[in-house]
């Protein structure tokens, strides 16, 4: 296959072959890059740090000088940050710890900060991020390899390693050991084709060198594993890349396609490609505006302990003893690094990331699956847990065929509110008196069970239920029944649904009069 | 200061059998490699024995348990433990106990 080169002189993408599964920026993918809007590409940010410093711009950066201790304490004020709807936090002085370690927690907890890594506005509504994301999506852009790169400044080979140097932090009391891995992206290549995968995975210390990790074992990466290098006792190469730019990231967090290329996700999401460069043990590519890159080999029969963990569901559901063992072959770094930190648990990076892509992956699959959906949204405060389906026509067909279509794979989202069109999804207040008032509490609840893949983090389940990777997902039928007459169909007694359009003029031109806004 | 461990156990009556176990330690001594991992097999005791190092038990949801043990370690074992990827890691340990 072929990827583009960027040259050392030019800076221009040059045509070549490689082992990698990217695509070439000159023939398949060019026509994509010239769609783009050179507004956007110019506002799309190259690194962390240039990101860092447009949060602190928008007032959604707060830097920490004083002391703070890696072991609970700067964990403690992101977690706050999050439940308050709070900024992000740059910890810049952290115990134990020289002044060239820094911490970033909680990238992109919020929809201003997410507006912001996208070259918006802070201020940008959420309707309008899905919207750039979906057209985005549609953009892939192929990365493109560089020689050297930032995340190259300062090189440890596996002998010198010790990840007790980086300031890794106690995330929250109580977890099961030190985690590196809460805010990262994780290269892993399949052992028989050309599928490069980039996840956002949780890895944790056990010591200097070893480190175990939680890619589920339905995610790319453990699928990757279990069929692909176990069965041949291989080790499978990985990189977990930190502080890259924060739509790599974005990208790698996404509910993406089996063989689908992160990679070129994160390009189109960017409006430009990704730079890439070479690993210093393996044949791996990591972005090369890294803060940190540990590079690292998965154990085919090894295995210890790993969590348990706050999870991003806003619970430490005991799982725990069914991981992934890894031990590191080499640490790089940028000078004067920043650890980047999702302060996992309630309403963190993960929920507004996941909510975006995974509300885009979810209509994107109910279209195909001929559900006429008008929206979806996954909303932060549900965990990931939690999506809201709006439809032109609704009904128990259509909640029964929108739960069998999202538990087909992975089920990872068990609770699905189903609403007519009418009803706003991103007002989760109409959604829930939708909700409220509509759902028959006998015939609109539509269940289905499943053994082998269900989302093990799931708060609800017993142990058993997490051990056997079953469970259950529901559709809440709150849309009216598509038999029922007109003139027999409730009529909502909202401004917008029991005015005519008359009086709501008048009505909204004298409220604007009364200076109560628009 | 007296060294303390911690570890997690999905069934504690296990450790305090008084038998030699097998168990994951986190060393909780402050510096910049607390919580690092070893394997172990060794024999807890509640109430704490004198002289020995204080050892908390968690569960696996992370609740620790108020009442100390204590720990003596009788030999340090391998940083890993056979098995393939996401076998069950307590049943990896029994595994090793056996041997």
């Amino acid at each position: 296959m072929r990827i583009a080169h960027k040259t050392e002189k030019s800076g221009e993408g040059k045509d070549c072959r490689n082992i990698l599964s990217l695509h070439c920026k000159l023939c398949a993918q060019s026509a994509h890059i010239k769609k783009f809007n050179p507004e956007e590409m110019r506002l799309a940010h190259d690194d962390l740090r240039s990101f860092l410093a447009a949060i602190r711009k928008s007032g959604d950066l707060v830097s920490v000088d004083q002391e703070v201790d890696w072991d609970q304490e700067l964990s403690g004020i992101g977690r706050l940050g999050c439940e308050r709807n709070g900024p992000a936090f740059l910890f810049n002085n952290i115990k134990d710890y020289s002044p060239g370690w820094r911490i970033a927690a909680n990238p992109i907890a919020t929809w201003r900060r997410m507006a912001v890594a996208f070259g918006l506005p802070a201020d940008t509504h959420v309707r309008e991020l899905y919207d750039v994301y979906a057209e985005r999506e549609q953009k892939p852009v192929a990365p493109v390899l560089a020689k050297d790169g930032p995340c190259k400044e300062v090189r440890i080979a596996g002998d010198k390693a010790n990840l007790f140097d980086l300031p890794i932090p106690m995330v929250h009391e109580g977890d099961g050991g030190r985690y590196l891995g809460t805010w990262d992206l994780v290269v892993s290549r399949d052992a028989r084709s050309d599928w490069v995968n980039w996840g956002m995975y949780r890895f944790m210390i056990h010591n200097e060198r070893l480190l175990t990790g939680f890619p589920r074992p339905t995610s790319h990466l453990g699928k990757m594993l279990l069929d692909g290098y176990v069965p041949q006792k291989r080790t499978m190469p990985i990189a977990i890349a930190i502080g890259c730019d924060c739509l790599s990231h974005l990208a790698a967090a996404a509910t993406f396609r089996i063989a689908g290329n992160e990679a070129d996700l994160a390009g189109g999401l960017r409006g430009k490609p990704v730079e890439l460069v070479k690993c210093e043990t393996s044949d791996l590519y990591v972005p090369a505006s890294a803060e940190i890159v540990i590079e690292a080999e998965v154990y085919p029969d090894r295995v210890n302990q790993e969590g348990p963990y706050g999870e991003y569901p806003g619970y430490r559901s005991g799982e725990m003893g069914n991981a992934i063992c890894a031990r590191v072959t080499a640490i790089t770094h940028r000078r004067d690094p920043i650890l980047t930190l999702d302060t996992t648990g309630f309403m963190d990076s993960s929920a507004t990331s996941t909510s975006i892509s995974g509300a885009i992956a979810i209509r994107r699959r109910l279209e195909a699956s001929g559900v006429p959906v008008t929206a979806v949204y996954v909303p932060p405060e549900g965990g990931v847990h939690l999506a809201i389906v709006a439809v032109r026509k609704g009904g128990a067909e259509v909640a029964q065929k929108v739960v069998n279509t999202l538990t087909v794979r992975r089920a990872l989202i068990s609770k699905i509110i189903v609403v007519d069109e009418d009803v706003d999804v991103f007002n989760v207040s109409a959604v829930l008196h939708a909700f409220a008032t509509k759902c028959h509490p006998g015939r609109g609840i539509h269940v289905v069970r499943y053994e082998g893949r269900a989302n093990t983090l799931t708060p609800a389940y017993d142990q058993e239920e997490r051990a056997a990777r079953s469970g259950a997902s529901v559709a809440l039928d709150a849309t009216w029944p598509p038999e029922w007459p007109r003139d027999g169909t409730p009529v909502r007694a909202t401004l917008d649904s029991m005015y005519s359009p008359e009086v709501q003029r008048r009505v909204l031109e004298r409220w604007s009069a009364l200076g109560l806004g628009k | 200061m007296a060294k303390e461990f911690e570890t997690f156990a999905r069934d504690s009556a296990r450790l305090l059998s008084g038998q030699e176990v097998v168990m994951t330690l986190r060393d909780l001594s402050p510096g910049r490699t607390k919580y690092r991992g070893i394997n172990v097999r060794a024999v807890v005791s509640r109430p704490p024995r004198p002289g020995e190092p204080t050892l908390w038990i968690r569960s696996v949801v992370g609740n620790r348990d108020p009442q100390p043990c204590s720990v003596r370690i009788v030999e340090e074992l391998p940083e890993s433990f056979e098995g393939i990827p996401y076998s069950d890691f307590f049943e990896a340990m029994q595994r090793a106990e056996r041997r």
